[in-house]
């Protein structure tokens, strides 16, 4: 194990985050809590998108699910933050595993398509079920309080999602070294092979969708604390967008990618308030630049010149998309 | 009966527009097998381009139609030599990625540039604005001359690919690229032609589309999605598909209006894609059409 | 390579050591004996850019004005911007960097209504002199949270100006057509409760989406009803593609607008079709449109500062509300604190701002500042009028 080894470096960005509240000031505190929260998200989604190969852009939406689900318990049925947010991300990984039902037969665009049409259908929800969701106006969900332990909440809401990075972090490395890693790669590389092999693809894809369906629930349940407010537009495709690149640019199939790769863009997005008006051109342009040339994300980087950075080699290695046998769907359907 | 009949012209007219947007989507995917993420922006930017010549400087209306297609074609090519040179290798996830980056930068800069000048621009319609009446219907001539340009790229594309050298070009690298250059075609070309094409067909759509819709920085992603909609609803990778898909979208919008309600509208089209696609995976069309060899 | 790893420690390192000094540089933030650094969230990028960067881009010709004169009692104004992408999260964050990390002395902006309500909390709690230039929403200003102003006309505020209106034109079938976004919902709530109060139903509740091209399924509804006058809760662009196919489909009745549609005579041009906005009556929270001619000397302004723009009303919401921050900074005096400036904010009374409807009244129990819509309208060939300005209590 070298000396910038995997766990290494993630033990190193874990003490730096443990030490953040004793010299942060309310806005730093805030961005960190916020890194905290699309290192979950993009966790899961990489597993769903990097490891399981599933194109799928519902994350957004269960991202929102999660926290109107924890927020509403909290409001509608009075319940403790505590239960109310493992009950969120509980409903998440539900829609989740019911996304995956249709995801079964589709696959590539379509699957796209379809994914981004339940977005669609979610933001309606958020917004026309007035009664139960509180419509377009949003809500303000009731602040947590950390007593008897001396944190105030915000210092307590980042030691919380730290925790629960950690924990998902530590679970998701578990899940992709272990025999479901290897069949969602199995998945993704070759559907019919898998099949071949007695991969179950339903189980599988259930799992994927599940996994990060409860992930960006738990990121949804915090979210609604760390802005005690929950409305429609934090959930929609711009979302979407920003969650897909955390994945590209950390390193599609990679867990410790998701972790570099979420921070880098919370951080590049603060750092572009400083071009004000053109963010979404600098914007654009930092997305383009990492997907024509730093192909494999961050973790592509790091594993070419760090010595003793050890990637397992299942990152997507750029398939050649022409070939890819996701986009060439009536080629499959003109064989008998 | 009038209800109905009225319904469905309204569909039509919004549909037309979708389809507009679909059948650049499916120009470039038949191409290159990419979906263009951007391709709402491109439209968005050329119509800005047309409003600038005609509006702004008072050039004549076909100099406007024209920049709108030059200044599109040319949009494609740059972005495809800039950004997307080695863009065949890279996975999906990344492919749309770029071209959402793409979409990106073309709103900030038409953010710029003109979101000053007003909230939402008008765009003079090629034909007169006052409604005539067909039959004992009314109509917006503007909305009949989207409607023939629908048809007439349609058309014109579907000739293309099916007659000429360089349309099966392009279909022969969208089936098997490595194939394609074992016989000598050079793929770079190919798709730098593919997007240029693409965005030219945006701009030709934008200036139609442009007097209904009015400009503003932001229009693209609406249409984009409901375009994707309609392209993969049809197949996407066909052009009577796209059409076909992008007036059903339209349909279905106004119906479920009219007869349900109008909070319905936003999300019927969604219902409707999530139903098909659960019961026909590769999209309506595509049933009835075998793989042209 | 390293670089990489070090880079990302050495944000955090850095951003500390920096931020550090600032905090205890000055016992008032933002504040030298000769500047006054004053801060702005709203949307730079995204659709709500209109009720963010345009109106901020008034505010700052507002404020190279002031410091052409020399500024006040001897301090030029600094004017920080910041971009909530009309998101909640966003105006968090944005707010937030203003306060603690620019340490800006106040706050003047706020564009799309959730993003702002959001993030009202975090200017609460820090105590910041806030005053409101286009956001709506009644969660703003009410209940009124000490150092937060508005001279923004409140969804409340508006909504009763529309009732009012429709009820004096003798209307006897009333319908709405709304958008369901934050901004949307944010009027149509005080609307319907407004019409309630009345005792009035309304016939048809009809929806349209922010990007509609087509509202024939919506005008068919309302004619069915025959609803003579209609109350628009839209944006220029679905209000514009409602009016023409109403003229298209024969539909004609009263149309209601508001503050969104604040430029009667823009509002022509977009629909298209001529005569179409001959019944077409709006609110504006300003009493002039771009192209009058009292407005020249702003628009020399702005077109010069910002090349390629046009005056539109956005920036005259930012002139507005910039014009009674400055004269509020004027009278808390030269021993400039925080508290002195919402004290000032406070104590205006009946100040006139040439923009605005009416003389600007701020209370210390009521905030909202600004509460005299002005009622405009366009004959289909002469100038935009101002029918009347109605005063709201």
């Amino acid at each position: 194990m070298g000396l910038f080894s995997r766990r290494n470096v993630l033990a190193i960005l874990l003490l730096l985050a443990l030490i953040v509240p004793s010299f942060a000031n309310a806005y730093q505190l805030f961005v960190g809590n916020l890194i905290l929260i699309y290192v979950l998200l993009a966790i899961g989604l990489n597993v769903l998108v990097g490891y399981a190969g599933q194109l799928a852009f519902a994350n957004a939406a269960m991202f929102g699910i999660g926290a109107y689900g924890t927020a509403l318990l909290q409001v509608h049925l009075s319940w403790p933050f505590y239960l109310a947010f493992p009950a969120g991300a509980l409903i998440a990984m539900a829609v989740g595993l019911m996304i995956s039902l249709p995801a079964l037969r589709l696959s590539g665009l379509y699957l796209a398509l379809s994914t981004l049409a339940f977005a669609q259908f979610a933001q309606w929800v958020f917004l026309h079920w007035d009664t139960l969701t509180f419509g377009a106006g949003g809500f303000k969900s009731p602040p947590i309080s950390f007593a008897p332990l001396p944190l105030s909440k915000p210092v307590g809401l980042y030691y919380l999602s730290l925790i629960t990075t950690v924990c998902v972090t530590l679970f998701a490395q578990n899940v992709v070294a272990s025999r479901i890693g290897r069949a969602f790669v199995a998945v993704r590389d070759s559907e019919i092979a898998a099949q071949s092999l007695g991969v179950d693809l339903l189980r599988y894809k259930a799992l994927a969708f599940g996994i990060s369906g409860f992930t960006a629930g738990l990121a949804g349940g915090l979210y609604s604390q760390l802005l005690n407010f929950v409305s429609p537009e934090g959930f929609d495709l711009f979302q979407m967008v920003i969650q897909k690149s955390t994945i590209v640019v950390g390193g599609l199939g990679s867990i410790a990618g998701s972790v570099l790769g979420a921070a880098a863009i919370v951080i590049i997005l603060e750092l572009l308030r400083e071009v004000k008006g053109a963010q979404e051109v600098f914007f654009g342009a930092v997305l383009i630049f990492f997907v024509t040339f730093l192909r494999g994300g961050i973790v592509s980087v790091l594993q070419q010149r760090l010595r003793g950075w050890d990637e397992p080699l299942h990152g997507t290695r750029g398939t050649d998309a022409k070939s890819a046998p996701q986009l060439r769907l009536d080629e499959k359907e003109s064989l008998p | 009966m009038l209800l109905f009949s009225y319904l469905l012209l309204g569909g039509l007219t919004s549909g037309v527009l979708y389809a507009l947007v679909a059948l650049g989507l499916v120009v470039v995917n038949k191409s290159t097998g990419i979906v263009n993420f951007a391709q709402g922006e491109l439209f968005m930017f050329c119509g800005f381009l047309a409003w600038t010549v005609h509006v702004q400087f008072g050039l004549a209306y076909p100099l406007a139609f024209l920049a709108a297609i030059a200044g599109g074609f040319l949009l494609g090519v740059v972005t495809d030599r800039v950004a997307f040179r080695s863009l065949a290798k890279t996975d999906v996830v990344g492919l749309v990625l770029a071209t959402v980056g793409l979409g990106f930068v073309l709103r900030g800069t038409a953010r710029m540039i003109w979101g000053g000048k007003g909230d939402y621009l008008s765009f003079p319609p090629i034909t007169s604005p006052e409604p005539v009446m067909i039959g004992t219907i009314m109509i917006i001539p503007q909305q009949m001359a989207a409607l023939a340009g629908a048809l007439v790229i349609m058309l014109a594309f579907a000739a293309f690919f099916k007659f000429t050298r360089a349309g099966k070009i392009m279909r022969a690298t969208a089936d098997n690229a490595k194939a394609s250059t074992l016989v000598g075609i050079s793929i770079q070309n190919v798709y730098t032609l593919a997007f240029g094409t693409g965005a030219a067909i945006a701009g030709a759509a934008a200036v139609l589309a442009a007097p209904l819709s009015l400009l503003y920085p932001d229009m693209g992603f609406a249409f984009f999605i409901k375009g994707f909609a309609a392209a993969v609803l049809g197949g996407l990778n066909s052009l009577s598909g796209a059409v076909v898909g992008g007036l059903l979208v339209g349909i279905v919008e106004s119906m479920a209006g009219g007869y349900i309600h109008s909070n319905m509208m936003e999300v019927a089209p969604f219902l409707l894609i999530m139903l098909v696609l659960i019961v026909c995976p590769t999209g309506i069309l595509s049933l009835y059409k075998a793989r042209d060899v | 390579m390293k670089q990489n790893l070090r880079g990302l420690s050495a944000w955090c390192i850095a951003a500390a050591v920096l931020a550090s000094p600032y905090a205890s540089a000055q016992e008032q933030p933002g504040l030298t004996p000769t500047s006054i650094r004053i801060g702005s969230f709203g949307a730079l990028t995204g659709p709500g850019y209109l009720y963010g960067k345009l109106a901020m881009n008034g505010v700052e010709v507002v404020f190279d004005q002031v410091n052409a004169a020399g500024g006040i009692n001897g301090r030029k104004l600094e004017f920080i911007r910041e971009d909530d992408r009309c998101d909640p999260a966003g105006a968090i964050g944005a707010a937030q960097k203003l306060i603690y990390q620019d340490q800006v002395f106040a706050l003047i902006g706020g564009g799309c209504s959730n993003a702002t309500f959001a993030a009202r909390e975090v200017i609460e709690k820090a105590a910041v002199p806030f005053l409101v230039v286009s956001s709506v929403h009644d969660g703003i200003t009410t209940p009124p949270a000490p150092t937060i102003f508005s001279t923004a006309l409140t969804s409340t505020i508006e909504s009763k100006a529309q009732v009012e209106y429709a009820i004096e034109s003798k209307a006897k079938k009333i319908a709405v057509v709304s958008m369901r976004d934050s901004w949307g919902r944010a009027r149509y709530t005080p609307l319907m409760d407004e019409l309630k109060a009345k005792g009035i139903t309304v016939v048809a509740d009809e929806e349209m989406s922010p990007d509609a091209n087509d509202a024939t399924a919506q005008v068919l509804r309302l004619k069915q009803t025959d609803a003579d006058a209609v109350i628009m809760v839209l944006f220029p662009k679905p209000a514009a593609v409602f009016a023409r196919d109403a003229q298209k489909l024969g539909y004609k009745p009263l149309l209601i607008g508001q503050t969104g549609i604040g430029d009667p005579a823009a509002f022509e041009d977009q629909v298209g079709i001529p005569g179409a906005t001959a019944k077409f009556r709006t609110i504006s929270m300003v009493k002039y449109t771009p192209n009058d001619p009292e407005m020249e000397k702003w628009r020399k302004l702005v077109e010069a500062k910002f090349p390629g723009d046009r005056l539109s009303v956005f920036n005259l919401f930012g002139i507005g509300s910039a014009q009674v921050l400055v004269e509020a900074l004027k009278r808390a005096g030269p021993d400039l604190t925080r508290e002195k400036l919402v004290a000032a904010l406070a104590s205006i009374h009946d100040f006139p701002v040439d923009v605005f409807g009416a003389p600007i009244t701020c209370t210390q129990a009521d905030h909202r500042c600004n509460k005299a819509p002005a009622w405009l309208a366009k004959d289909p060939s002469g100038p935009v009028k101002v029918l009347s300005i109605t005063r709201v209590e």
